[in-house]
């Protein structure tokens, strides 16, 4: 039986670049997750800007450091998902990881339909209590992928 | 065990659709309109209340009398509420109900773009707003669509359905009047999906026979 995949984080970062959410579930310095979203923008953007351009929301693997493999998703809205695995020697299916970027993604899509929430809010806003169900659906999101892993 | 997380991450990745009554969004369109347009007019006499008391307490200096010593020349000085009535109602429910659309528009493009590709270019959002959003609002396609290549789209819908029961005792004049109204809804929600795929334009609707009616769009230039 192959091991669960864990989520290391996940990040959200809006279609001006902005962050909207950075949520780490590793016991770790969560300030190494907001570098590995920011490097992850500059390998986005030269996929999506280069001559040969897919129409594939499903970036794939962005790229590996450390111990971190950053895979990445872009909506047709331009908006951007960032999710870190640990590199393990086990194989990573193609398959679970579009499907943890999609349930992301409607996660976004329900906190986003709420009219009193600003869009685009820096992580800061994000803490308060409008986001919280969408902060609470991430972290669904992760227990169901990863099987029992605890949000920092 | 293996199987009971895979299905609890594909239940929330695909969620069963919530469906809603389709009638219900022309009887919601019906009632905003009328609802607005009696909040608006509301909300526009509270303001002049406001700026008559200003200008009877002195704060403000008094807005020059209209049509008298107006200079012909000097055309800025619309914003003394008292010159235009009913227009000005008017402007004001439509704005209303375009920012209503916007943002609604901007959900829903969030909502259809979910299972699609990304766009190519400009004319694909096009036609995603031609077919897919005409589709899921209002149960049919565009009827046509003409561009100048230079950004500048004509959507033509033969009979839009918002507008296809509009009638009035008083006429078709008079219909096609009020129909003009019940247009800013549907031409928010386009540009609001318009601009959240990350297109600003501008969007204008104008009819000329009921129930036909044309959508212009206009994106910037840069795309």
């Amino acid at each position: 039986m192959a091991p669960l995949l864990r989520l290391n984080a996940v990040a959200f970062i809006s279609p001006h670049n902005h962050p909207i959410l950075i949520r780490t579930f590793e016991k770790g310095d969560e300030l190494k997750y907001h570098y590995v979203a920011h490097t992850s923008l500059d390998v986005i953007e030269e996929r999506t800007n280069g001559q040969t351009k897919s129409n594939d929301c499903y970036l794939g693997l962005l790229y590996a450091m450390d111990d971190i493999a950053a895979y990445g998703y872009i909506t047709p809205l331009k908006m951007k998902i960032v999710l870190a695995l640990p590199l393990t020697d086990s194989v990573v299916r193609d398959a679970e990881v579009i499907m943890t970027f999609r349930a992301l993604h409607l996660a976004y899509y329900h906190a986003s339909s709420n009219p009193f929430i600003r869009l685009h809010d820096t992580p800061a806003g994000v803490g308060s209590a409008k986001w919280k169900r969408f902060r609470r659906k991430v972290d669904e999101i992760s227990r169901a992928v990863g099987g029992g892993s605890v949000p920092s | 065990m293996q199987a009971a997380p895979a299905s609890a991450l594909s239940a929330l990745a695909d969620p069963p659709a919530r469906l809603v009554d389709g009638a219900t969004m022309d009887y919601l369109l019906i009632e905003a309109v009328n609802a607005l347009r009696v909040s608006s007019a509301v909300a526009s006499a509270r303001a002049r209340k406001i700026e008559r008391d200003m200008v009877e307490a002195g704060l403000v200096p008094p807005p020059p009398p209209p049509a008298k010593q107006q200079n012909p020349r000097d055309s800025a000085s619309s914003t003394s509420g008292k010159i235009s009535g009913p227009a000005d109602e008017d402007e004001g429910v439509r704005s209303r109900l375009e920012a209503i659309g916007i943002h609604v528009g901007g959900n829903f493009a969030e909502r259809l773009c979910r299972d699609r590709p990304l766009f190519s270019d400009s004319l694909d959002v096009i036609k995603f707003v031609c077919k897919e959003l005409w589709v899921s609002c209002w149960d049919k396609q565009v009827d046509n669509l003409r561009t100048n290549h230079r950004g500048v789209y004509v959507l033509q819908d033969h009979a839009f359905k918002p507008i296809a029961r509009i009638s009035s005792w008083e006429g078709r004049q008079e219909a096609l009047k009020r129909a003009k109204l019940y247009v800013a809804l549907p031409a928010g929600i386009i540009r609001g999906a318009l601009s959240r795929i990350g297109f600003q334009g501008t969007v204008v609707p104008e009819i000329t026979t009921l129930p036909q009616c044309t959508f212009q769009i206009k994106l910037p230039k840069n795309t």
